[in-house]
């Protein structure tokens, strides 16, 4: 009975959410800058195509997937490894009102660019204080 | 015997010459910048090729220098830090920028005025044809 306990228990091990295929996840290095009307996220993804991007905003949690292409040059074999290739993913909360209409991506040169404007309620507004009498 | 004495051998002494060799296979005389060992590499080949694939990201081509010299290949470049916009604030800046340097000693001596380079999603890719003395050759055994 102990027995079966333990196994059930080791069977029910929390984990994180799993790819279903075999292949490594790494975090992108990323800058985030806010500009005044605007969240800007920019991540390091070497080797990801355009079409391999995925980007989703759910609620207030952003999620930047990027799977890299296979890097295997032709009829080559590996002679000496230094890095490997996977999925880049990263989430990150966002705590601003997002204009989910208006969100900008780019990829250029393997650096991926989303550009978040902030909703119009979430804008800074500059209060006039009235002189009281 | 010998390797009964343990001042004769010590697995770390091993494992110290193991890391001079790892060193030594991966770095060029060129290692005084700090970031030498940036970027990562992968060296490929096959019978005709040697291909060195380095992750560059945020890059331009003009950034680049690439060039192979006594069987050596170096990749010099400099990433820029440009902000996104200029009333811009970082928040979380973790992407590094600078000059960088790297060299390799290539497993076989190739052409040096037919190699090739292309940076395509980031990815550096650079292919040296193979010395033609270099190439595998069959042998052909005779039969008396």
């Amino acid at each position: 009975m102990k027995d079966n306990k333990e196994k059930t228990l080791k069977k029910m091990e929390p984990s994180a959410v799993e790819s279903t295929r075999d292949e490594r996840v790494y975090v992108p290095e990323t800058d985030i800058y806010e500009k005044e009307d605007a969240i800007l996220v920019r991540c390091d993804m070497p080797g990801v195509a355009q079409d391999q991007v995925d980007i989703r905003l759910d609620n207030t949690e952003l999620e930047i997937t990027g799977t890299q292409g296979g890097h295997v040059p032709e009829g080559c074999t590996l002679l000496a490894g230094e890095y490997e290739t996977g999925v880049f993913r990263r989430k990150f909360s966002i705590p601003q009102l997002i204009d989910r209409d208006g969100i900008k991506a780019r990829l250029h040169n393997g650096v991926l660019d989303v550009e978040l404007p902030k909703a119009e309620q979430a804008k800074p507004r500059k209060i006039e204080i009235t002189a009281g009498g | 015997m010998y390797w009964n004495d343990p001042r004769a051998w010590s697995p770390f002494d091993e494992l110290q010459s193991l890391q001079r060799e790892m060193n030594r296979l991966f770095d060029g005389y060129e290692s005084r910048t700090a970031m030498s060992r940036f970027p990562a590499l992968n060296v490929w080949g096959n019978e005709e090729n040697v291909v060195v694939t380095a992750e560059l990201p945020g890059l331009e081509t003009d950034d680049l220098d690439i060039s192979v010299v006594n069987n050596q290949l170096t990749i010099k470049g400099e990433r820029k830090g440009e902000k996104p916009a200029e009333d811009a604030v970082c928040h979380r800046c973790e992407r590094d920028y600078g000059k960088f340097s790297r060299t390799v000693r290539l497993p076989y001596a190739v052409e040096n005025d037919k190699v090739t380079a292309a940076y395509q999603n980031g990815v550096l890719t650079v292919t040296m044809p193979r010395h033609e003395a270099t190439k595998p050759k069959r042998i052909e055994i005779k039969t008396a």
